[in-house]
């Protein structure tokens, strides 16, 4: 073995072992943790690339048996082995990819029992089921032929499966046609949604065309590979053949595309000036143009360079195009961005590696490529290898020790960059609440029927005798301008005067006795522990204090058998309060929104239902207080303005 | 069962949000959260089947539109959503994949993916299909303070629907969405606004299924014409191959025995 081909089989096995770190983390926690999949973009890069990439690319191997056992082009015959185990790999892996992407992938083998055949979907699943094992067939032949095999039973096996070759080799291009297709027709339904330049009434010809030639560059990068690998020779003239073919079915795929587009009169928009536009024709160029017309030059198709590079191209520019299709193209609401996380990066990656592992198995052990096989491999000096564990390890425990460390370093790497556990079990973001502020402001009675008017800080636009100065609270607990604009002193006033702080202050932190709603309710959504369980174990004296609290030594130690907190801190709760009792002093301070909502819509409720008439008609309605509910940005900070005075002033009921 | 409806007047609609606290305490759904996959937390999301938007200037309540013939519902390929003859588009979890095809061909955008579970399901509004079941009305409906959104017969309602707009044409855009748009919904709306930018584009009044049918449906001649083809090539190029091999065992001097691996023999390898 190659110290080249050394050296890729441990980063192959490194990013295997990332995998096997993401792969935990994708399964435990959901997709929502672990990818940046949304409903705006419900389908991203593992549908892009693994899916709808991976089958294009997987296409060779149909072509390639048309090619050698149909039309019986048998200077070919050389790539069908390896292109049949390209696609047959190719094909496990898109399986594989989709076990991670589906949200339910227990449920993967449904459509064989809850079958819906109008959808483009089920015809897709159930060819590449089949082709998937057409594959098999198809490959195990090679497998079969490995000295193991040599017994009755196998020999009969593959006597049988070679005389299957040609229907097997039918019905693979069959399955092939249509699913490659079909992979186009999945977008037929989203006229809408899919941009006009890429969405088409035979969207699937394009596909299917596309694939075929992305097939062929895929063969051609394969023979590339293998020769950069295991030091085969390339075969010149043979991938000059399939060069000028796939030329051909480029050139047809980039005129189909555009002739579409002139035949619907929809070439507008690729000639206008945006950024749609833009990649529209760079794709383009990039799939077919380019390589196609590159290709045709004879000269380029033979020269190792040229041919490498043309198909490099082509192969990126098709993957473009299935990711154009089902991501960039594809209409999400403003704002809404798709870019996948580096775990979404990693499976994509790490099964890619293990498909290439696998590929690489097989070289060793069958005969993938039998001109390579059929030469004794060159006998090779030992030379040092710097890479390497062998000089200081015996030969058997050096090899394997080798890529399990690589195996076992990727994992650790993996752990290293995995988000803290908060992040990944998808828990909401903490929006921390700001304090209540207290602004000087002006206040005019209208009249019971309508309330009160409010200015923020002074304004002559509210002068009149009703006119008085008062301090307001500004409620904006996240701070995103979307302000609550509270009178205290009316409140404290119309609940009664200063014995009436308990209505709606029913607690106090320790200590305190003026203690701010956001002081315990300190997120805007979530629930808050505002007990500190670590604080009171310190106070109490460690291990011996727990019955301080825990009063019953035999039964389990929870905060529900625990005594209430006013035992010991008698000014924490206030008797007489408006705040359910249930809810109180338990520990758990519900969202800010959630607490503030709870306190002062039921109290408004109770009003207008027991004194209809000393109150405005939306005295209990969302706008009574939310006077500003979304009216545009500057809208919302119309109380602000009136600094200026604006004869803008803010009607709250009151 | 007739097929039933609902028909939202947004100008009636003050946006009190009655309908969505109703909606999320028959359906049993938590809090709203933000959620990084959430542009705003009174969007549609897993726990939030209903919601009230306000654009230009009105409240306009979004949920799905429950389709006489839905995209979801074909994309679906294990039947997972179902058209209920009276109305109701419904989900089953029991036969999902998560594959979330659905998802991408709803045209309004509708269907929402429980993202944060480790078992995730399509959550979207049933029109209360258990509910009406048991002879209800949808929550959001029977919560609705103002009867800006109203339950019946979809010919009832659309027959209301137009008697609206004909007695105050000056009220309200002269379409009621819903009646052809793509094929027709169950869900009707009215407004003084174009309500347009609910779906995806402006849509049209061709159901979306047909779309993919006018393919799906020449799949087995495709299928049958490509394997036609390919066995009549092989059949012809082995032949060729074959006349071929003859013609040079006629024409070696070594005779048929220096010419015997010219057969159409595909069995030679692999």
């Amino acid at each position: 073995m190659s110290s080249r081909e050394r050296i890729t089989k441990t980063m192959l096995w490194a990013l295997v072992g990332v995998l096997a770190v993401v792969t935990v983390a994708r399964f435990t926690r959901g997709l929502g943790a672990v990818t940046n999949l949304s409903d705006a973009a419900p389908w991203g890069l593992w549908i892009a690339f693994d899916v709808m990439a991976g089958v294009a690319l997987a296409a060779g191997g149909f072509t390639l048996a048309a090619a050698v056992y149909i039309f019986r082009l048998e200077r070919y015959r050389r790539f069908t082995r390896p292109a049949i185990l390209t696609a047959f790999l190719g094909y496990v892996a898109v399986a594989v990819g989709l076990l991670y992407d589906l949200g339910l992938p227990w449920h993967i083998w449904h459509p064989l029992i809850y079958p819906q055949p109008h959808s483009v979907l089920f015809e897709v699943a159930m060819c590449v089921m089949l082709y998937l094992t057409v594959l098999a067939l198809e490959f195990s032949p090679v497998m079969l032929e490995h000295p193991w095999f040599d017994r009755p039973g196998f020999r009969t096996a593959h006597r049988l499966l070679k005389r299957a070759t040609i229907p097997l080799v039918i019905a693979g291009i069959m399955l092939s046609t249509l699913h490659q297709s079909s992979l186009g027709s999945l977008f037929l339904i989203t006229p809408y949604r899919l941009h006009p330049l890429w969405y088409s009434p035979i969207i699937w010809v394009l596909f299917l065309v596309s694939a075929v030639g992305v097939g062929l560059m895929m063969v051609t990068l394969e023979s590339y590979f293998s020769a950069w690998l295991f030091g085969h020779r390339l075969p010149r003239e043979e991938l000059a053949g399939l060069g000028g073919a796939a030329s051909v079915v480029l050139l047809l795929y980039a005129g189909l595309r555009l002739g579409d587009l002139a035949w619907r009169h929809a070439l507008g928009p690729a000639l206008a000036l945006s950024p749609a536009a833009a990649l529209f024709w760079f794709e383009l160029a990039l799939s077919a143009l380019v390589p196609g017309v590159l290709l045709a030059v004879p000269a380029v198709r033979r020269s190792r360079r040229g041919l490498g590079l043309s198909a490099l191209m082509a192969v990126l520019g098709v993957i473009g195009y299935r990711f154009d299709v089902s991501i960039v193209a594809f209409a999400r609401p403003a704002g809404a961005a798709y870019v996948p996380t580096w775990m979404e990066l990693a499976v994509s990656a790490g099964i890619v590696s293990g498909a290439l592992l696998v590929f690489i198995f097989f070289v060793e052990h069958l005969c993938v490529y039998p001109e390579a096989h059929a030469a004794p491999a060159p006998a090779r000096a030992p030379r040092l290898d710097p890479f390497g564990v062998r000089p200081i390890l015996p030969e058997a425990l050096a090899a394997p020790r080798r890529y399990s460390l690589a195996l076992v370093a990727g994992a650790a790497a993996a752990l290293g960059f995995l988000p803290g556990a908060g992040a990944l079990t998808g828990r909401p973001t903490p929006v921390p609440v700001s304090p209540v502020r207290m602004v000087e402001g002006a206040i005019t009675t209208v009249g019971a029927a309508s309330g009160h008017r409010f200015a923020l800080v002074q304004t002559a636009a509210l002068s009149g005798a009703e006119t008085r100065r008062v301090w307001l609270m500004v409620i904006d607990g996240n701070r995103d301008g979307r302000l609550v604009v509270f009178p205290h002193d009316l409140h404290e006033q119309a609940l009664g005067g200063d014995g009436s702080c308990v209505t709606c202050h029913h607690a106090n932190l320790p200590f305190q006795r003026d203690t701010a709603c956001a002081a315990c309710h300190r997120d805007m959504y979530s629930h808050t522990d505002i007990f500190d369980h670590d604080a009171h174990t310190a106070a109490l004296g460690g291990n011996a204090g727990c019955v301080r609290c825990h009063v019953n030594r035999d039964g389990p130690k929870t905060r529900a058998t625990a005594i209430p907190c006013v035992d010991c801190h008698a000014g924490m709760e206030l008797a007489g309060s408006r705040v359910r009792p249930e809810l109180r002093l338990s520990g758990d301070a519900v969202g800010y929104v959630d607490a503030m909502h709870g306190l002062c819509v039921g109290c408004h409720e109770q009003r207008v239902k027991e004194e209809p008439a000393k109150h405005p008609a939306d005295f209990a309605r969302c706008r009574n207080c939310h006077r500003d509910v979304d009216g545009g940005a500057l809208e919302r900070l119309a109380p602000y303005r009136s600094v200026h005075g604006a004869a803008a002033g803010v009607r709250l009921g009151g | 069962m007739t097929a039933k409806a609902i028909l939202t007047d947004t100008t009636r609609c003050t946006g009190c949000e009655k309908c969505v606290t109703a909606c999320k305490q028959v359906n049993g759904l938590g809090p709203d959260q933000p959620r990084r996959w959430k542009l705003r937390i009174d969007d549609l999301s897993a726990t939030r089947f209903t919601t009230i938007v306000r654009h230009d200037g009105q409240f306009v309540r979004q949920q799905c539109r429950h389709c006489v013939e839905p995209a979801c519902v074909s994309a679906c390929l294990v039947g997972a959503m179902r058209k209920l003859p009276e109305g109701p588009v419904v989900y089953d979890g029991d036969r999902c994949m998560g594959c979330r095809y659905c998802m991408m061909a709803c045209p309004f955008e509708i269907p929402r993916y429980d993202w944060a579970a480790a078992v995730p399901y399509v959550r979207k509004c049933t029109l209360c299909a258990p509910r009406l079941a048991e002879g209800r009305i949808p929550a959001c409906v029977e919560a609705c303070p103002e009867q800006a959104t109203i339950f019946g017969d979809r010919d009832a309602l659309l027959a209301e629907a137009r008697r609206r707009i004909r007695a105050t044409p000056a009220r309200y855009v002269p379409h009621v969405y819903g009646e052809d748009d793509v094929g027709g919904t169950s869900v009707l709306m009215i407004s003084s606004v174009p309500l347009d930018f609910l779906a995806a584009g402006k849509v049209t009044d061709q159901p979306l299924p047909e779309l993919t049918w006018a393919a799906l449906s020449k799949v087995p001649p495709l299928a049958l014409g490509v394997g036609g083809l390919m066995a009549g090539v092989f059949w012809i190029t082995g032949r060729r191959m074959k006349l071929q091999a003859e013609r040079l065992d006629r024409e070696a001097p070594g005779g048929p025995d220096a010419a015997a691996g010219h057969g159409p023999d595909h069995e030679s390898d692999q």
